[in-house]
């Protein structure tokens, strides 16, 4: 009723809430056993958080009910002590409330989805005020000369105000500290693997390539692996943009997975431009190339400030565009058509020497 | 026949790779560090190295360590630089130090032979990938070109018309016969960039060189 502790425990131990109200208030007659036992199970027993239902939440607000305390202890320590009476018991009872409260606040408000950041910074706040001006006040009570005692209790609370002050400081630096160091283990963990990977695993697979010919479905299993586990352990260094060197990239990548070829992308010059006709097109003429000659497939992609080429180029059998139909829409079309479409151009002729077929996709960059 | 000495750290990759060169070999001796492999290099003399880039031993320097340090065999001996890899970045610290091309481990053993072949006749074995890098690295496409042949910094435009075709793909064959030279000119012009390669002062290359230590 009042924080919830009965109902906790109710549904802790299985038993009926009033049966374990009225076991609480028999127990508080007792010389407020009960009351101390209530107390005890409501700061401590961590919150519980069923997912069904509504949560169980802390409805009053200790820390500032233990500030409000520490501010009564201290006002009667300092008036006690001002008229030159023992203030030792107020003194160190104000101390006791106020920590609680700051630990409180720093503690267990802090999971609690009741009470807001502001609530807890303002506790602290208060929190410091007190301790140190409570502190001053005692030390220069009764003129300036409390007794010894007192001093020392009022040193002591403003060397607790000040820590109070620093705290958060400190508790962030320290878990800034840890997260680092958490860091760095992971990355020198992730390094040793990466180490450890490309030396075993990578050499391997290499292995496999070689010995088992350029097209044949275990070099391109091992090949789409190799790529896999590079791709993993060398993650973040590689762009993340979409840029045109990517695309065509990821398109060799999942062609080679569905066709006995190997595609050998490479890219000279930066990607400025990029245009999705262009790599439509370059994805048909790869896509061409790994089905109808396979084998291996050389892309060459130079890109320059004004302008793209992409060369795809295959061993195969080669390609007679004239004597191909009509309704082979393909290479008329997706490749030809499309570029003209886009303002560019595409080339499609025998390659070296007679031995298959050379793509040539040529794209102008649009002068804006 | 050409002899041969395979460097490389994993022992399957090594027996792998014996087992797949063709019948033109001699594989003299294998070795698995930067130490061994200096002291094979001395006392076999092999034709070609078959170098591993990434090696254990020695100062930490892998392939270009050993050689650097077994360069007074560069006359007679060639280095062949293997990665596992076809980044550039790996394989540009082994060129700079003297090897005469590289090659990925991926390749296929008629690859690695005709590779150690052509090495071996003193030419220079440019993967794709590696003129690709090359015409990065020398600002080809950005349109610099050099005046005069003795160039180090920049490519000649005939050079650069060479890497592009090998960077599309083209055999030494193929590229000889789309510019209507000798497969012999094809060769020098390749010759000619791999020593810009290993001479030049261009920032891009001194900067992978500063980065990996090797100045």
């Amino acid at each position: 009723m009042v924080g919830g502790v009965c109902a906790g425990l109710a549904s802790h131990l299985g038993w009926s809430v009033g049966r374990v109200r009225f076991i609480m208030v028999v127990a508080a007659l007792v010389m407020g056993s009960g009351v101390l036992l209530y107390l005890w199970l409501w700061a401590l027993t961590p919150l519980q958080e069923p997912a069904d239902s509504e949560p169980v939440r802390r409805t009053v607000p200790t820390s500032a009910l233990l500030l409000a305390a520490g501010g009564i202890t201290a006002v009667i320590a300092v008036a006690i002590s001002e008229t030159g009476g023992n203030a030792y018991l107020p003194t160190v009872l104000a101390i006791a409330f106020t920590g609680s409260a700051v630990g409180f606040s720093l503690t267990l408000d802090r999971t609690d989805a009741a009470r807001t950041g502001r609530y807890t910074i303002v506790v602290r706040v208060l929190s410091i005020v007190l301790l140190l001006g409570a502190g001053l006040l005692l030390l220069f009570s009764h003129g300036g000369r409390p007794d010894a005692i007192t001093a020392v209790l009022a040193i002591g609370m403003l060397v607790l105000g000040l820590g109070v002050m620093v705290a958060p400081f400190v508790v962030r630096l320290w878990t800034d500290l840890m997260a680092e160091r958490a860091g760095r283990v992971r990355e020198e963990q992730r390094a040793e693997i990466a180490a450890h990977l490309h030396d075993s695993v990578l050499q391997t697979l290499a292995l496999i390539q070689n010995r088992a010919g350029a097209s044949s479905e275990v070099a391109r299993l091992a090949r789409a692996q190799e790529r896999e586990l590079r791709d993993w352990l060398f993650a973040g260094s590689a762009p993340t943009a979409a840029d045109l060197v990517t695309e065509l990239r990821d398109i060799a990548a999942a062609i080679e997975l569905e066709y006995p070829a190997r595609l050998d992308v490479v890219t000279v010059g930066e990607s400025g431009l990029s245009s999705p006709a262009l790599i439509a097109a370059a994805r048909e003429a790869m896509l061409n190339a790994a089905r109808h000659a396979g084998g291996d497939v050389s892309v060459y992609l130079e890109s320059s400030a004004s302008s793209v080429d992409v060369f795809v180029r295959d061993r195969g059998p080669g390609v007679d565009l004239d004597s191909l139909p009509i309704d082979r829409l393909g290479v008329r079309e997706s490749i030809i058509g499309r570029m003209s479409r886009a303002g560019g151009a595409a080339i499609v002729r025998p390659g070296a020497g007679g031995v298959g077929t050379e793509v040539h996709l040529h794209l102008e960059a649009l002068s804006e | 026949m050409t002899s041969v000495l395979i460097v490389d750290d994993h022992s399957i990759f090594r027996s792998g790779l014996k087992a797949s060169l063709d019948d033109s070999i001699d594989v003299l001796g294998e070795a698995a560090d930067v130490d061994s492999a200096v002291r094979q290099v001395a006392s076999l003399a092999p034709d070609v190295v078959l170098l591993d880039v990434h090696l254990p031993g020695g100062d930490g320097g892998g392939g270009a360590e050993v050689i650097t340090r077994s360069s007074t065999y560069l006359e007679t001996t060639r280095f062949l630089a293997l990665s596992v890899s076809d980044s550039a970045e790996d394989v540009v610290g082994v060129i700079r130090a003297g090897a005469r091309g590289y090659i990925t481990k991926g390749s296929s053993g008629d690859e690695v032979s005709r590779a150690v072949a052509s090495v071996a006749g003193g030419d220079a074995v440019f993967s794709p990938r590696l003129a690709g890098f090359v015409l990065d690295a020398f600002g080809a496409v950005t349109g610099e070109q050099a005046v005069a042949d003795d160039e180090l910094d920049r490519l000649s435009a005939r050079e650069r018309e060479v890497m592009r075709l090998i960077a599309r793909g083209f055999s030494y064959k193929e590229v000889a016969a789309e510019l209507f030279i000798s497969v012999k000119t094809v060769e020098t012009h390749v010759s000619a960039v791999l020593r810009k390669l290993q001479m030049s002062s261009r920032h891009e290359l001194t900067a992978w060189a500063l980065e990996r230590k090797l100045l």
